[in-house]
């Protein structure tokens, strides 16, 4: 017995340490993405406001370039606007019947509600990088919205919220799926990344019938609810035929920026609880 | 009981330089130095294996809470954290660690402590990278991002070290 405890005595440290190594080695085996966002929205209720003075002293050296980019914006939607002013007036010279629609009845067709944000962190330093921005729970953010840049180029999307902030999953995260397509081509491909440059994300499984060059934009396909349709996700660079010569591998270069995202705004599909709901039903799982 | 609050406030500090500004920096996917690290390495050479080792597990706790790691910040600084005493002699020789009655760091010879910060720094990075990606398959990548990182971490944590040791402990 004596001779055990003095064993035990000379080797705990080496015991202590297989335990420790044990427990941590486990739980980040067992870890997900969502766990992983998790904690750190924990942690951002308490570092939160730190983070954000530290990044609005980075902001101040990108508000050249994302003036520049806004007031491009504005111009985008100026003409947009005046687009739709000029069908308004035709119609209400051409018709009566659109009197009925009221303003409350427009506002329940639109799919998609928007609300801007700033990112208070962002890492692309890992393979599995998180964005934290500075709206949560109480405005009005909710898991699965999508997130875009000023510009309307694809970020990633929410998933945990606190009261005050939010973590974002964005593309660089090895664990992002989204679904994409060719722009003017109905054929879809799934978007990831390998992980390796904060610049290029890859696309998959894009049937050889798909006729694109170097250089077309890919973007959102609306299959996964979460994007919108035609969400700018980036630049055919190279296209390879995969090992059974059945589909293309494409890599794509980013659209956005990733590694200086300061203004970000954020995408609600109101239907998309509605949608999951009748995708995820008791019915379909019987089938 | 001075010793105490230093060592408390190198944590504080070093916990902070990590997340708020190291990890703000976005140069990409090869920039990712680990200072954090610093902590563990100038930990008082006569201090217990056990509570070496203990300190390095709380500093990886620290920083997998704000950073949302996951563990893989303990299991990488608590393997160095008891692996300090055999690197150090590695770094070291046997007698200069030994025969001292009072080792500390800032009686090392500089060849001597550079290489302790060096193999502290790639035992670390090596666990953390190679768990990170968690696949052989970018094996050329996580190469590339370990040597340039590591570069980085030693360098700067070579200046903490001094800055710590000599600047502060000795007045």
């Amino acid at each position: 017995m004596y001779k055990l405890i003095e064993f035990i005595r000379r080797i705990y440290v080496v015991l202590l340490f297989i335990l420790i190594e044990a427990i941590a080695l486990n739980y980040y085996a067992h870890s997900s993405f969502y766990t992983r966002a998790k904690i750190l929205a924990h942690a951002n209720s308490l570092t939160g406001a730190f983070q954000q003075s530290i990044f609005s002293l980075r902001h101040y050296f990108t508000l050249r370039s994302e003036n520049e980019m806004l007031a491009a914006r504005v111009a985008e939607l100026e003409n947009t606007l005046s687009f739709y002013r000029e069908r308004e007036t035709q119609q209400q010279t051409d018709t009566l019947t659109m009197v009925a629609m009221d303003s409350t009845l427009l506002a329940s067709m639109s799919q998609y509600r928007y609300m801007t944000a700033r990112v208070i962190s962002n890492t692309v330093n890992s393979t599995q990088n998180f964005i934290t921005i500075n709206r949560g729970r109480q405005h009005g953010v909710m898991g699965d919205m999508a997130v875009v840049t000023p510009d309307g180029a694809m970020v990633g999307s929410v998933v945990e919220c606190s009261e005050r902030y939010s973590v974002v999953m964005p593309v660089l995260h090895t664990s992002f799926r989204t679904s994409g397509k060719i722009a003017g081509d109905e054929h879809f491909g799934s978007i990831s990344w390998d992980g390796t440059s904060p610049h290029r994300v890859q696309m998959s499984e894009l049937t050889k019938y798909s006729d694109f060059e170097i250089g077309a934009e890919v973007v959102s396909s609306g299959l996964s609810h979460i994007f919108p349709e035609g969400i700018r996700i980036g630049y055919v660079e190279e296209r390879t035929e995969n090992e059974n010569h059945t589909s293309f591998d494409v890599e794509i270069r980013l659209a956005a920026d990733m590694t200086r995202l300061s203004n970000v705004i954020l995408i609600e599909n109101t239907s998309y609880n509605e949608i999951s709901e009748l995708e995820n039903s008791e019915r379909l799982k019987t089938l | 009981m001075q010793k105490y609050i230093l060592y408390a406030a190198a944590f504080l500090v070093l916990v902070l330089l990590q997340i708020f500004l190291l990890d703000n920096i976005s140069l990409g996917l090869y920039f990712h130095p680990l200072i954090y690290t610093a902590f563990i390495i100038m930990l008082p050479l006569d201090l217990e294996h056990v509570w070496v080792m203990l300190l390095s597990t709380l500093m990886g706790l620290m920083i997998d809470l704000l950073t949302g790691m996951g563990g893989l910040n303990v299991v990488a600084s608590t393997a160095i954290g008891f692996m300090r005493p055999m690197l150090l002699n590695t770094a070291v020789g046997h007698n200069t660690a030994t025969d001292d009655t009072m080792p500390a760091l800032h009686r090392l010879q500089a060849k001597n402590l550079v290489w302790y910060i060096i193999l502290m720094v790639l035992a670390h990075s090596v666990i953390y990278f190679l768990l990170e990606t968690m696949s052989l398959s970018n094996i050329h990548h996580t190469l590339l991002r370990l040597v340039v990182s590591d570069v980085v971490s030693v360098v700067m944590i070579w200046y903490l070290v001094k800055l710590f040791t000599e600047k502060i402990f000795i007045k």
